[in-house]
């Protein structure tokens, strides 16, 4: 159990290498065809007010300690006012941006687009991968794994008596998925649409957003104690006057 | 706002190209990556470029930023007929384009036909009403002619979606203390302290207007302003060192039946003075005499 495999070069000639080439591949395939369909998106007045509105109260938030406490507070009660400031969302308008987000048709188009380039050329590759390079130990993990491991790593191999190290392709197929994200912000550039793990994240948390973001920014606002600095300011400057005249 | 690196190396590229190196088209990159205003220079080396054809043509794709660029230039030099030459280019080139639109917009107000100008940049707006330039070149259009009140009410309404560009707080700062409207401007003041607390242009600036607006609060806060200047700028900023004279001056005559806190105010007035007679000692020594008598008088008074 303990013993070394011998892993064939062939495999790494014939498996390895043609994976990764083929996988780059199909990125930058998926890279140029994100760019050909990608249609641009007109952002909304209201979604660029709020977001000024939340660069402005941070603002507020970091700054506080540099402005005189009267005018931090006029700022603090014409973000934080109950009825008409700026940063207060009523609970009924929570929700809709995910409900217009669905019953706008180019949103949608827009989301699905993003969602099938994404998904078919996976799916796709994953079949490619299990129907030819299935069945064998394709690698070793340099590092020694627990046995809970087996089953994500050794799907094709139905030994159970092999060291848990010894993966199949398909693993190796899913460690170039999320490996090859830097390699293709080398070579397209930064801003490539081929950030499969953020978007996958991004699917998770959608359409709340704009309005979390402005009730977070309340809160945090609501919390900011007024602790003015510039006092302080008087003494060092006589401090640095001193250094200077010294 | 430009760092003395960036702008030591803006002009060591502006001398180079000046007196016949190469690096013109570094220099013009650098201008506009920096939003520097150098219309003449720009002027000048953006055209050799462009009526060379040789050097035109290794551009490629920058050709049509080059074209804008020098077009934007020579309407500031008011060199129209070569802004019309490059905006035919430009128009030639791309036809349906909104950015060459707001090239001929601007073009119209250059000239001074201000309704047909009006009138375009409304239109432009109206596709596009998320165009801070437009919106930014609407005011500048007020302002010139002469109508700052409708200037302030435009740079009022961009500011309500667009709160968080701090050259419009500026430029509307700058509009308040021109119409003497001091609390509206201190309101601005404060926005741009808000949004860069250690810039001491505008500390020093917010100190100025407190200063004018008087009072007892408004002169304490002003010399807390000055004094966080002086901290910022290592001390070397003479007018904030004046400004702390002024200031401890009035306050003393202000609360003269009082007698609060008379220590600490008048040692940072005495360090200020002795500060202000040494700059004034090595830069402009035949103003000296000048300098202590104000100074003498600053104090005599409080």
């Amino acid at each position: 159990m303990a013993e070394d495999l011998v892993l064939d070069t062939a495999i790494r000639d014939w498996v390895l290498i043609p994976l990764s080439v083929v996988m780059v591949l199909i990125g930058v395939l998926r890279y140029f065809v994100s760019k050909l369909m990608n249609s641009s998106q007109t952002p909304d007045t209201k979604i660029v007010k709020e977001g000024q509105v939340v660069v402005r109260a941070r603002n507020l938030r970091v700054g506080a300690n540099f402005i005189p406490s009267k005018a931090f507070r006029a700022r603090k009660i014409y973000y934080c006012n109950e009825e008409n400031g700026l940063l207060f969302v009523p609970k009924g308008q929570g929700q809709n941006p995910q409900a217009q987000m669905f019953s706008d048709p180019n949103m949608a188009m827009d989301m699905m687009k993003k969602n099938l380039s994404m998904i078919i050329p996976q799916t796709l590759t994953f079949a490619w991968v299990n129907f030819f390079f299935s069945g064998f130990v394709a690698a070793k993990i340099p590092f020694p794994l627990t046995q809970r491991f087996r089953s994500m790593l050794q799907n094709g191999i139905d030994l159970s008596t092999v060291d848990v190290s010894y993966v199949s392709s398909r693993s190796w197929y899913f460690l170039n998925l999320f490996g090859l994200r830097g390699f293709f912000s080398l070579i397209l550039g930064e801003e490539n649409a081929v950030d499969d793990t953020q978007r996958m994240m991004q699917m998770g948390g959608f359409g709340f957003d704009p309005s979390k973001g402005l009730s977070a920014e309340k809160d945090n606002l609501d919390i900011t104690q007024h602790d003015w600095a510039l006092p302080n300011f008087e003494q060092r400057a006589e401090a640095v006057l001193r250094k200077v005249i010294s | 706002m430009v760092t003395k690196s960036e702008e030591t190396q803006l002009n060591s590229l502006e001398n180079q190209v000046d007196n016949g190196g190469g690096g013109a088209w570094e220099y013009l990159c650098l201008i506009r990556k920096l939003k520097v205003r150098r219309s003449d220079k720009v002027l000048k080396h953006g055209l050799s470029i462009l009526n060379d054809p040789k050097q035109r043509s290794t551009l490629g794709n920058e050709e049509w930023t080059l074209y804008e660029q020098v077009a934007v230039a020579a309407m500031d030099c008011q060199c129209l007929d070569v802004a019309k030459d490059c905006i035919k280019v430009l128009r030639k080139r791309f036809p349906e384009s909104k950015r060459v639109g707001r090239l001929e917009a601007m073009l119209l107000e250059a000239k001074g036909s201000w309704e047909l100008a009006e009138k375009a940049y409304t239109s432009l707006l109206e596709d596009n009403p998320l165009d801070q330039i437009i919106h930014k070149r609407r005011v500048a259009m007020a302002k010139a002619q002469g109508n700052i009140s409708v200037a302030i009410e435009w740079l009022n309404k961009y500011l309500e979606t667009f709160m968080a560009d701090h050259d419009a707080w500026r430029e509307l700062a700058e509009i308040y203390v021109s119409l003497q409207m001091y609390k509206q401007a201190a309101f601005c003041y404060e926005e741009l302290i808000l949004s860069q607390p250690t810039v001491p242009l505008y500390h020093l600036a917010y100190a100025d207007v407190l200063y004018t607006l008087g009072g007892l609060e408004n002169l304490q806060t002003a010399k807390k302003y000055y004094a966080s200047t002086i901290d910022l700028t290592g001390g070397k900023n003479t007018r904030a060192l004046f400004g702390i004279c002024l200031c401890t001056s009035a306050l003393t005559q202000l609360t003269k039946g009082k007698n609060k806190e008379d220590k600490e105010g008048s040692q940072l007035q005495s360090l200020a003075a002795k500060v202000l007679e040494k700059d004034y000692k090595q830069r402009a020594p035949d103003k000296l005499p000048q300098l202590t008598t104000a100074l003498n008088s600053l104090t005599l008074s409080s």
